[in-house]
């Protein structure tokens, strides 16, 4: 029994030593070079990059391409981890969520010099898309995808209530009124749990970003500071008190028991919502999920100073410590301005960063994601820049969700929460 | 039986009802795996519509050539490692502990008691930075070798309470008739502790197939993934998830677990008695 | 009688793999995050010696408050609650009745979903609004509430998940009573004791080791809880930080926020903590764990 047991284990020592033998620092004799690219994502996007990697290394036989996936929340932490570790992907998948934190402690490459020598060709990107990827003033970006966010409508149910759904241009206040107009018609219908908006009190960014621009201002200004004042978040939280006193959005509780659910449960999935905001590319989503239900894509609403719109997306970046930044810029060129990538990627991300790609992907689309195609390209033309946001951004997109909560609980109200926020505010960018 | 027992009767019944609250859960996962995916949380019926496999091959398939069955085999091989160390390095600490004296022995265990009151997110980065560099990334080594230097304090712990009621005339009188402590450990010790052994087998297999946090920094060749990690790439917070997937998958991954555990547990439960002494 | 050299040279071998592992695989990651804790350390750029200075912040910082208190609840409520009833479930479970088996292993399963996702879903499925427990209150004519959403009732749903997932001291309990020989009940049943008096005298007292170490590890458990908030509330810890857990709070300061040294001076407040906690539980247990030695 003894020997057995040893036995045994000697056999599986050996075998397990075998399996993970030689480490790979990127290149071996044969002139072969590999890269490791990563990105965030779930089995039908994995297949995607999968299969464009592949496409890749048909193309560049010299080129050996790894891969790294991970779920969004798993994605970030590994990412962490290896770059703290020195150890980080060649060409990773970057969100503007994460970008400054990233950019701004020196972990990404420039990427001027490859745009220069023409081996990453944006020759084909509109000026706003080749901007978004700027962060103070270098190429650390280049988009994979752009997206801009909007009010996704639920026809059908404004059918049912009878009023006639918004349109594209309308301001803030034709949106407190139309919500509450649906609210009425929604009681008088006799539906229960169901609501004219959701609440996007909480929403620093996009839709308080959106508010801001709207209105003149910026959520940062180009040195990374604050680019807006108490007043501003104040009429921001008053616009919601009061939809929450008309009851045009869900009380507190349920906003927050549908805070971290997936698109698949979310209120406005289950035909609860007639409005909600949502990225322009995420439409196709809700529409397979709704099948019963006629959605559509509106702009969020326009202020004094005009239009709110910036271009977010995801976008591909090489990491300072890769070895083959050449190899890995041919990688992005190949990702964003071949059709053989396109082909397969289509608007996964969102549109295609080159104009010409998005000629070339619009005719292969369902018409579901024509609809999400048409919206973006739609208000890209209304895009203008967002300076990126200072380290930190996080800590005070939690602060921004904690101030609208303690309001929406009635637990502060909006003077004090505003205060409270902006003290610390300024002292998160203060401190960087 | 023999006789009508109404105490008994009322026993079962509220063994089986607290029981159903245990079992709810699982139900209704395995009840949602044959549902259509927009079914699960479009309908508040317990019942799928109609029953539907589409799940399970959905699921099985997996990516770039690699199926389910491979992250099956992969988690196997893991655990068993896993096992196999931990039984190994901790019944051999715990031994010491429990019942050999030595210098600074209680310095030693409030060592190792302090190893398991770090939060494990602080130490991440510098112990990645330690497998880096013995250049074990992307091997299974970072999540077996530990395990043979008895880093799981609590099995050790475990082991040590239970050598600790191993009565002492037993050790003394194999002590009297010649016995070593290597023999001691091996003969004596190790098979009166079988439960505390048996369980440490049950918890490693489960905990490690369930762990994905550590298996996700290290292994990121597909074709080294776990069912752990295999379970993950069914969701996506940013996009669209394949809930379906993803508990057929989970409801699959559970049965290796149950199996263990039915299994084990008449080792665990069901008499060690003193004849098993003398191996 | 051994020399003192040879018994030391006895214990050291057999605490020889051990040792290896605490000098490669722990010390020296603990010992970091400690010269971390001292640090402005963002991850990516090389760390800065910052003395005092996250320690300092940390009782200035009001988060922190609340997550000790979240911390602190669910440590004194899911403890002993768990304990209790993972030891009479086990009481109960070691008898020769039917089925028992399966009585076993049913009771085990929800241990077996470990932190994974279908655990948040599965707690949905019974404390959101649409959820079991309200379908069953509502049946009794009580109103439902969203129980996973208010501030003040979300804790304790995170608290009954945690008893729900007793399976571990449940194991641990049963093992243990199989340790207690037989013959200590049949002497007791020849002295006219009954099962109560048996259960005190015998069952709990030689169970107090099993007892002693289910009640360390449970703590020092509780007091680290992450996976169960981080995967109900997506690692907000929301709403209200009413779940914000001590070791959530931390890895958002780390991971999210990138502020690694302050993560790791709350991780070493929370190591004296336990620590401490721990320290007193052994101190105690002279007086009430008995070891048959």
């Amino acid at each position: 029994m003894k020997k057995m047991i040893i036995g045994l284990f000697s056999i599986i020592l050996v075998i397990s030593l075998a399996g993970c033998g030689s480490s790979n620092n990127g290149s071996s004799a044969d002139g072969k070079v590999s890269i490791t690219i990563s990105w965030w994502g779930d089995t039908a996007r994995n297949k995607k990059y999968n299969e464009i990697a592949d496409e890749f290394e048909k193309e560049n036989p010299n080129i050996e391409v790894k891969r790294q996936f991970g779920s969004w929340n798993d994605y970030w932490d590994k990412l962490a981890t290896q770059t703290a570790g020195g150890n980080a992907p060649d060409v990773i998948s970057m969100h503007p969520n994460y970008a400054a934190d990233y950019a701004r402690r020196n972990t990404l490459l420039d990427l001027d010099q490859y745009i220069k020598s023409g081996d990453i060709d944006v020759s084909n990107f509109p000026k706003s898309v080749v901007n978004s990827g700027k962060i103070s003033g270098k190429n650390y970006m280049i988009a994979q995808g752009v997206t801009t966010s909007g009010q996704v409508v639920n026809k059908s149910l404004f059918e049912k209530i009878g009023v006639d759904a918004p349109g594209d241009q309308w301001n803030w206040d034709h949106f407190v009124d139309k919500a509450i107009e649906v609210q009425k018609a929604i009681k008088a219908k006799g539906l229960k749990g169901t609501w004219a908006v959701d609440d996007q009190s909480i929403q620093y960014q996009p839709v308080f970003e959106y508010y801001l621009r709207s209105n003149g201002k910026q959520l940062y200004t180009e040195d990374g500071k604050l680019g807006f004042t108490q007043k501003d978040v104040e009429n921001w939280f008053n616009m919601w008190e009061t939809l929450r006193k008309a009851g045009a959005i869900p009380d507190a509780a349920t906003v927050n028991e549908y805070a971290n659910v997936s698109l698949e449960q979310s209120l406005f999935a289950k035909g609860k919502l007639a409005m909600h905001d949502i990225p322009g590319n995420q439409l196709y989503l809700y529409a397979d999920q709704m099948k019963d239900s006629q959605l559509e894509m509106v702009r969020h609403p326009q202020g004094p100073s005009g239009d709110g719109e910036f271009v977010e997306g995801a976008y591909l970046s090489i990491t300072k410590s890769s070895k083959h930044p050449k190899e890995a810029a041919k990688f992005i060129n190949f990702f964003v301005n071949s059709e053989k990538a396109l082909k397969i990627f289509k608007i996964e991300q969102g549109a295609p960063g080159s104009t010409k790609m998005n000629d070339y992907v619009k005719p292969q689309l369902e018409k579901g994601q024509q609809q999400s195609l048409d919206f973006i390209q739609k208000t890209l033309k209304y895009a203008g820049e967002a300076p990126y946001p200072p380290k930190g951004n996080t800590e005070l997109t939690t602060e921004f969700t904690n101030a609208a909560n303690s309001i929406a609980f009635g637990k502060s109200s909006v003077k004090a929460a505003s205060a409270a926020f902006m003290k610390k505010a300024e002292s998160i960018v203060n401190n960087q | 039986m023999t006789t009508f027992k109404p105490r008994r009767l009322l026993l079962h019944v509220i063994i089986i009802c607290i029981g159903l609250i245990m079992l709810y859960p699982l139900l209704w996962m395995i009840m949602s795996s044959f549902k259509e995916s927009t079914e699960i949380f479009q309908s508040n019926s317990f019942w799928p519509k109609k029953f539907t496999l589409s799940n399970y091959i959905e699921g099985w398939t997996g990516l770039s050539g690699f199926t389910f069955g491979r992250f099956f085999l992969n988690s196997f091989f893991l655990v068993a490692m896993c096992i196999i160390g931990n039984l190994l390095s901790c019944s051999m600490a715990a031994y010491a502990f429990a019942k050999l004296s030595f210098a600074f022995k209680s310095v030693f265990f409030a060592l190792m008691l302090g190893t398991l009151m770090l939060p494990f997110h602080v130490t991440v980065v510098p112990q990645y930075i330690v497998f880096k560099h013995l250049g074990w990334i992307n091997t299974y080594l970072p999540l077996i070798v530990p395990k043979f230097l008895g880093v799981e304090g609590f099995f050790i712990f475990l082991m040590v309470q239970f050598m600790r009621t191993i009565p002492k005339d037993l050790s003394e009188a194999a002590e009297i008739d010649g016995c070593g402590p290597i023999r001691m450990y091996w003969k004596l010790i190790l098979p009166l502790a079988l439960p505390a052994l048996i369980t440490t087998m049950i918890f490693t297999f489960i905990w490690t197939w369930n762990d994905f946090f550590s298996q996700l920094l290290y292994l990121s060749d597909v074709k080294m993934y776990t069912v752990a990690l295999g379970l993950r790439m069914f969701l996506d917070a940013m996009g669209q998830s394949s809930w379906g997937a993803l508990f057929a998958m989970s409801t699959l991954s559970l049965i290796p677990l149950f199996v263990i555990f039915i299994f084990f547990q008449r080792y665990l439960i069901e008499g060690i008695t003193a004849g098993s002494i003398k191996g | 009688m051994k020399s003192a050299w040879k018994r030391n040279w006895v214990g050291f071998f057999f605490l020889g793999p051990w040792l290896i592992g605490l000098i490669g695989f722990t010390t020296i990651p603990m010992l970091t995050s400690l010269y971390f804790s001292f640090t402005k350390y963002d991850m990516f750029t090389p760390p800065n010696w910052a003395g005092l200075a996250n320690y300092i912040e940390i009782f200035h910082d009001p988060k922190f408050y609340s997550s000790v208190k979240v911390t602190a609840i669910y440590v004194l409520l899911s403890v002993p609650l768990q304990l209790i009833f993972a030891l009479l479930v086990a009481v109960l479970l070691n008898r020769g009745i039917r089925a028992v088996r399966l009585y076993r292993a049913a009771y085990y399963v929800p241990s077996l979903f470990g932190g994974s996702v279908a655990v948040a879903l599965l707690w949905r499925q019974v404390f959101d609004s649409e959820g079991l427990l309200n379908s069953v209150l509502g049946v009794f004519g009580i109103s439902g509430h969203n129980w996973i959403s208010t501030p003040s009732t979300s804790i304790y749903t995170l608290i009954i998940l945690a008893i729900w997932q007793f399976g571990a001291p449940m194991v641990i309990f049963l093992a243990g009573l199989k340790q207690i020989p037989v013959d200590l009940y049949e002497a007791a049943r020849i002295d006219g004791a009954n099962k109560f008096q048996q259960f005190f005298k015998i069952t709990l007292p030689m169970l107090t080791p099993i007892i002693f170490f289910n009640l360390i590890m449970e703590i020092i458990h509780a007091f680290q809880a992450f996976t169960p908030a981080y995967i109900v509330s997506g690692g907000t810890g929301g709403p209200l930080d009413s779940t914000l857990f001590y070791t959530l709070y931390l890895y958002q300061k780390g991971f999210t926020e990138f502020h690694m040294g302050y993560a790791s001076a709350l991780a070493w407040l929370l190591l004296v903590t336990i620590a401490i906690v721990t320290g007193l539980v052994f101190a105690s247990s002279k007086k009430w764990v008995f070891y048959q030695e």
